[in-house]
């Protein structure tokens, strides 16, 4: 199988997509859950669409180091192209390695200028020109909205497509008139997409009788592409690995 | 000696460029009065640290070759090797940790944990080295060894566990705390001699009780005699030690203490620490070959009364002829005793036996299983093992990379060209990461080696020990062959000119091998090529990867599939097959898009955040493909993969780029395809030096 086999079946192509069905790369996304029900994975699955369909990609990784961010990449690139049986996996792989960025830092060093700085040294000095860029483990609780404001600008200037992680907690009950999650609840109007990872229980069809828990992957908001939010899809438990439902 | 093997320690002491190595092993000799006087490595007294024998390491301020040397400390004996900080000696590291039972990894309190830290922590993992960590330099500015401590959980994957915490840190630092017996312990006299101990001053007095809760807690995960004792509010000292030696041993701890070796603080509990919790030879599982079962890997009793079991991990050129370094894993080895080469057959006579301090030697009539001595006047290569007549057991084989890159070397006049053949003679059997042979296009001799810096080191130790005076060509990379796409074949080579002809037809196809050098397939069904000409295709196409047909380079990854074919009763031969495997060989990778391949190097490059951007822009100016950067304060490091061909010279650059205040290390990443612009220019280049 092609990668473009991939590309056309990857549930994900529903984010990827605006009102009128055309490929639009051009946002400012979020991916907001409870801690461990599989952010980064996401993350890394919309960055590897990317990656599949030629783009390059600037993975800031916040509080993790650069050999467990490579890890992440290499096993979900491993699942697809195992899944997928993609003719010439190794060329593929290294094509992506090629046309991926890795910038780690550590939480108490991470800040919007900063990743302002080191994104103009990549592309004034042409090391590496994004066209997509994911921020794992964004901050929201100490950011403020003139920082979240100027990675948007940055975005709109640079046709960047952004995509943010963020964590939201169960103590924390605050939420937006979207149903946006504290702490991102305050800053929802920034995002064009936002997407809800839950653990849900469903009532499930014959073949797998009982309530059986699964992350549920709610899309909350789509301005572009005006995503029915009915349109659920699931991560698989065990791979994190998006799915139809 | 001490007869009994619990007694013994053989450890290894490895750690990043610069963290104070042979700076903590001088300390260790002094206290355990092998040496009475300290020499520091850049010292002003230009003597040089004990361990640091060869010249050129004394001048450098670098530790090249390990040395081993043997100290004894409250009725133990332990065998210390040195080893060296630079990426491109790692062979020395691994053969070190090959034959140890157990190491010291020290970090520095400010850098942490570094490129080269991550290199030889992952070289411990593979061969099972169970380890403590030892942050040293605590008195320097900007030292915290807590944040250290937490790196080694999260950089190297290990479960750190701190068993001392610091008196004061940088300028201030005055001692340690103990926090199994929770005293604090101040280092007096002249030279740190004096360990006196004192109560724990008031204001750390409730840190270092958070900080035995902590260590009871993960230490008792080792022994439920330890968990219950805290359950009931009495461990001893000595529970809380049988635990943290358990679960050093099994690897699933490491202990953790901190000092200052040059300020002559920490280094005596680390000697304590080194016995309480590192392995004694009969702890581990050495593994060894049966050579009579297939090989079958076979466990060592580590019995001095067993039949002799030993491997010869180093060579060395002294004075007295060539000394060979050997670690005994089985059985007792006596003067006199005749043993047995299991890779030569050849038996030797074991003239003098020796137990080495750095280069000074104490003369010994034998050595017991576990014991790492040296002998004399046996001729032998590095990796050999020599067993008792009649035993038929090989050590495992050492992973040993290959060279990537080459020089010429010319000796100036007849004399130099003896000295070095004899060095060169010494150094390839020393050093199997270093190798050397004659070129029969030029006629020069070629070396080649890890990386740019070994070679010079060997270029220099041929000019300092051996007198040869060389001329030196320019680095030279290892460049390959390989095809990038499936193609058929369907050759056959006929020759009638008289006599008995020659007929072999070959069929099938070549295709790209991803992960691996060679492969060949037989598909050959019905017997269209008989089956004893088979192993002759084999053999021709084996010669075909000698020389590539783009510029003479070596091919690589490649997957050969024969599947039909033809002979004649009477012309077909062995030579014929081979012939038409050449013939078919050579058609297949012509239709197979043929490319050459260039060595990549990882190249990590450490320094101060503010350097970042040119840091980045120099590598790729250099054709470097930045993999990623990580950011910590004002610290950054930069990973790449840069081809090696473009590293030459970068040392310098990066030094003027950051004023001296950054440092990189480089090793062996893979082999990856040269744009085709430059392949071009490769060719030609290859085609010049051959035809000049």
């Amino acid at each position: 199988m092609t990668r473009d086999d991939f590309l056309q079946k990857n549930p994900l192509r529903i984010l990827n997509l605006d009102a009128d069905g055309k490929a639009v790369d051009q946002r400012m996304g979020l991916v907001i859950a409870r801690a461990g029900l599989g952010k980064t994975a996401i993350l890394v699955q919309i960055a590897l669409d990317s990656l599949l369909r030629g783009k390059r990609v600037v993975h800031v990784s916040i509080g993790q180091n650069l050999d467990k961010t490579r890890t992440r990449y290499d096993d979900v690139y491993n699942d697809i192209s195992k899944a997928y049986d993609f003719e010439n996996g190794v060329t593929i792989r290294d094509e992506i390695m090629r046309n991926r960025m890795i910038m780690t830092f550590n939480e108490s060093v991470f800040s919007v200028p900063r990743l302002e700085e080191r994104l103009n040294d990549l592309i004034v000095q042409d090391i590496f020109r994004p066209d997509g860029l994911v921020i794992d483990d964004f901050d929201f609780t100490a950011a403020d909205k003139k920082n979240l404001s100027e990675v948007h600008e940055l975005a709109k200037e640079t046709g960047l497509n952004v995509w943010f992680s963020a964590v939201c907690h169960r103590d924390d009950p605050r939420i937006s008139e979207n149903g946006v999650p504290a702490p991102c609840h305050e800053t929802d109007d920034l995002f064009d997409t936002i997407v809800l990872l839950q653990l849900e229980s469903r009532k499930t069809k014959a073949e797998r009788p009982g309530n059986e828990k699964v992350i549920g992957l709610n899309i909350l908001k789509d301005t572009i592409g005006g995503t029915d939010s009915s349109k659920i899809l699931n991560l698989d438990p065990a791979t994190l690995m998006i799915i139809r439902d | 000696m001490n007869r009994n093997l619990d007694r013994v320690r053989n450890i290894g002491i490895s750690a990043h460029i610069d963290s104070g190595k042979t700076t903590l092993t001088e300390r260790i000799l002094y206290y355990t009065q092998r040496i009475h006087a300290i020499h520091e490595v850049r010292g002003k007294d230009g003597v040089g640290a004990t361990m640091d024998s060869m010249e050129l390491e004394k001048e450098r301020g670098i530790t090249i070759q390990s040395a081993a040397t043997y100290c004894t400390w409250k009725d133990h004996d332990i065998n210390i090797i040195d080893t060296p900080g630079h990426v491109d000696f790692t062979i020395e590291v691994e053969r070190a940790l090959r034959v140890l039972d157990s190491a010291i990894l020290i970090l520095c309190s400010v850098g942490g944990v570094q490129s080269q830290t991550i290199t030889v922590n992952r070289q411990m993992t593979r061969y099972g080295v169970p380890r403590i960590a030892f942050i040293n330099k605590c008195d320097r500015t900007g030292a915290n060894p807590y944040r250290v401590t937490d790196q080694i959980r999260d950089k190297l994957g290990l479960n750190p566990v701190l068993l001392q915490i610091p008196i004061g840190l940088e300028g201030d630092l005055e001692g340690v705390i103990d926090l199994i017996t929770m005293k604090a312990l101040y280092f007096d006299g002249d030279m740190g001699e004096i360990v006196r101990e004192e109560e724990i001053p008031d204001h750390l007095r409730e840190e270092a009780d958070a900080r035995h809760e902590e260590l009871i807690d993960a230490a008792s995960m080792f022994s439920d005699k330890l968990m219950e004792a805290a359950l009931e509010g009495t461990p001893t000292p000595d529970m809380i030690r049988d635990a943290v030696r358990t679960g050093t041993i099994s690897l699933d701890m490491v202990p953790v203490l901190v000092g200052s070796a040059y300020k002559n603080k920490g280094v005596q509990p680390l000697l304590n620490a080194l016995i309480d919790y590192l392995a004694a030879p009969g702890d581990i599982d050495n593994k060894g070959l049966n050579l009579d079962n297939n090989e079958e890997e076979i466990s060592l009793s580590s019995d001095p009364d067993d039949p002799l079991v030993s491997l010869a991990f180093k060579l060395e050129d002294g004075r007295y002829g060539q000394l060979t370094y050997i670690r005994i894993y089985s059985g007792t080895l006596k003067k006199g005793d005749t043993i047995f080469n299991s890779r030569t057959d050849r038996k030797c006579k074991v003239g003098r036996l020796v137990r080495m301090h750095s280069d000074e030697m104490e003369e010994i009539q034998e050595a017991r299983a576990g014991d790492i001595v040296a002998l004399f006047g046996i001729d032998c290569s590095s990796g050999d093992t020599f067993t008792a007549t009649g035993v038929s057991v090989s050590m495992t084989s050492m992973h040993v990379p290959a060279p990537v890159i080459s020089l010429a070397v010319v000796p100036v006049d007849n004399k130099a060209q003896v000295n070095m053949s004899k060095a060169l003679n010494r150094f390839t059997k020393e050093d199997p990461t270093f190798k050397s042979h004659v070129d029969p296009e030029t006629s020069e001799t070629i070396i080649s080696g890890m990386g740019e810096l070994h070679l010079e080191v060997y270029i220099q130790r041929m000019h300092r020990e051996y007198d040869a005076e060389i001329e030196v060509g320019a680095p030279q990379v290892a460049y390959r062959e390989t095809i990038t796409k499936r193609a058929e074949f369907n050759y056959t080579h006929k020759k009638q000119t008289g006599g008995s002809g020659q007929f072999g037809r070959v069929a099938g196809f070549i295709e790209p091998l991803e992960d691996g050098e060679y492969e060949f397939v037989d598909k050959i069904v019905g017997g269209s090529i008989p089956r004893e000409f088979i192993s002759s295709c084999d053999k021709g196409f084996k010669k075909c990867l000698q020389k590539g047909s783009m510029a003479d380079f070596p091919v690589t990854g490649v997957r050969v599939i024969i599947n039909d074919g033809s002979s004649h009763s009477v012309d077909s031969s062995d030579v014929a097959f081979q012939l038409a495997a050449v013939g078919a060989f050579k058609e297949g990778v012509s239709k197979a898009g043929p490319a050459l391949l260039e060595p990549v190097m990882k190249v990590v490059v450490e320094g101060p955040s503010e350097f970042q951007g040119g840091v980045m822009g120099s590598l790729n100016q250099r054709r470097g493909l930045i993999v990623g950067t990580f950011e910590e304060g004002h610290y950054t490091v930069v990973e790449a993969e840069v081809p090696l061909s473009n590293m030459f010279g970068y040392s310098t650059v990066l030094r003027s780029l950051t004023q001296g205040k950054a440092e990189f290390t480089m090793e062996f990443a893979a082999y990856r395809q040269i744009p085709a612009g430059l392949a071009d220019e490769v060719i030609q280049e290859a085609k010049k030096r051959r035809n000049p």
